[in-house]
């Protein structure tokens, strides 16, 4: 039950024989989060890689976890998505139970101890944010299970560019529109300067009562239009020789073998 | 007519004093276990090992560790209880843990009649486990129809 480490042995072996294992899809992403007067804002890239190749255009790195909680996920794709997906279900489960709305840090407390039994072999690196009864809450796990809280955070391989723009814009007591310009402006400095992060910026707002998530909410990468025609016409190419065409109709069966198939 | 009064069982004469084994009994364990015994593979009923569903038995596989993490999921859940009743220990003198191991030992034992699956539903409330999931909830959770019919008359250890 659980982590079946069944092939463990077998797939040590093939890379010993010299197999090349395939790599995990990884989101390579530019992620953040920052607090607002009103709440907290969370922004994500929507590019996926796997190793060179560009595996999804448009993935949902922005994970539902509670209605007033939301969390970004960098690192192995299939790690952050199960992960946040259990995360959620416990949390609905823990609602159900205590009847109250959920708070962020119940959610923070089972991930860091869901990472830390895992020891960093499960590679989600998280951006939490929520909005409960203590307030707006902005919190960045780390695949070993360690957490911080934070007024901004950018995760990711896009998190330095992301995090220049921040250092540089941000101040306490933002209003909404400029949190909206700052995390669109780090997240598309992710975007233009990371190759492991393209397309669209998300956002997700959220306030107390309501969350609002734009996916897109601008498309950085737009695929260009084509300059020219490179159709050939009907002739280019000259008829040297043809072959007369046989119907399929005057081939006589000549001999015939039924087979057994029981 | 005199009454005599005789001192029972738990009178003041009797020695509360509980052995130092008992309370070392509960100490919580170290982050980083010790090297514990090798992998073994899931045996049937008079402990042979089933081929047709396990496959074939390579002991020097066997000694060897897949994976990192093998040894401590093995041992997760052990550890986890470990560690809960050291810290009840601490906070509750060593009569809660005791209580805790009683209560845990007596509710396994509630089961039905042999051949029927038991729902251990009092060690579940106890434990917690029935309005919670984990990860074994998510990753190769038995289905309902790996669940083998019993026949009522085979004895079933389960």
């Amino acid at each position: 039950k659980g982590f079946s480490f069944d092939n463990c042995r077998r797939n040590a072996f093939m890379a010993k024989q010299g197999v090349k294992l395939p790599s995990a899809r990884k989101t390579g992403t530019t992620i953040v989060g920052v607090i607002f007067d009103e709440g907290v804002i969370l922004g994500a890239d929507t590019r996926a890689t796997g190793g060179s190749i560009v595996a999804d255009l448009n993935c949902e790195k922005i994970h539902y976890i509670a209605d007033n909680i939301y969390c970004c996920g960098a690192g192995t794709a299939a790690d952050t998505e199960f992960t946040t997906n259990m995360v959620a279900s416990k949390m609905e489960l823990l609602k159900l139970r205590t009847g109250r709305e959920g708070r962020v840090i119940s959610s923070l407390r089972m991930l860091k101890q869901y990472l830390f039994r895992y020891q960093g072999h499960v590679s989600a690196a998280l951006v939490l944010g929520g909005v409960d009864v203590n307030g707006p809450a902005l919190h960045s796990v780390f695949p070993h299970g360690s957490s911080d809280k934070v007024p901004y955070v950018t995760m990711g391989s896009g998190s330095l560019a992301a995090m220049s723009v921040f250092e540089d814009q941000y101040k306490v007591g933002l209003n909404e529109e400029e949190a909206k310009k700052i995390v669109r402006d780090a997240i598309r400095a992710g975007i233009i300067n990371d190759l492991g992060s393209g397309s669209n910026v998300d956002i997700t707002v959220i306030k107390k009562g309501s969350v609002k998530q734009y996916r897109p909410y601008e498309v950085i990468c737009q695929k260009s239009e084509r300059q020219g025609d490179y159709s050939f016409p009907v002739g280019t190419t000259v008829v040297t020789s043809s072959v007369e065409m046989v119907p399929f109709s005057a081939l006589r069966v000549t001999d015939e073998e039924v087979m057994e198939i029981s | 007519a005199v009454v005599s009064t005789q001192s029972g069982h738990y009178g003041r004469d009797t020695n509360y004093i509980l052995s130092k084994e008992m309370d070392k009994q509960f100490t919580i364990p170290p982050l980083r276990p010790m090297q514990v015994s090798r992998v073994t593979t899931e045996t049937g009923p008079f402990g042979v090992v089933d081929t047709l569903r396990s496959g074939f038995v390579n002991t020097r596989s066997e000694m060897t560790a897949r994976h990192p993490l093998e040894q401590s999921e093995l041992l997760y859940e052990l550890n986890e209880q470990k560690i809960k009743l050291g810290m009840a220990k601490k906070i509750g003198g060593v009569a809660l843990p005791l209580t805790i191991q009683t209560e845990r030992a007596s509710a396994a034992k509630i089961g039905r009649l042999p051949g029927i699956k038991s729902s251990y539903l009092h060690l579940e409330v106890f434990n917690g486990t029935d309005e919670d999931l984990t990860i074994e909830d998510v990753f190769e959770a038995p289905q309902p129809w790996e669940d083998l019919p019993q026949h009522p008359r085979c004895n079933n250890t389960a």
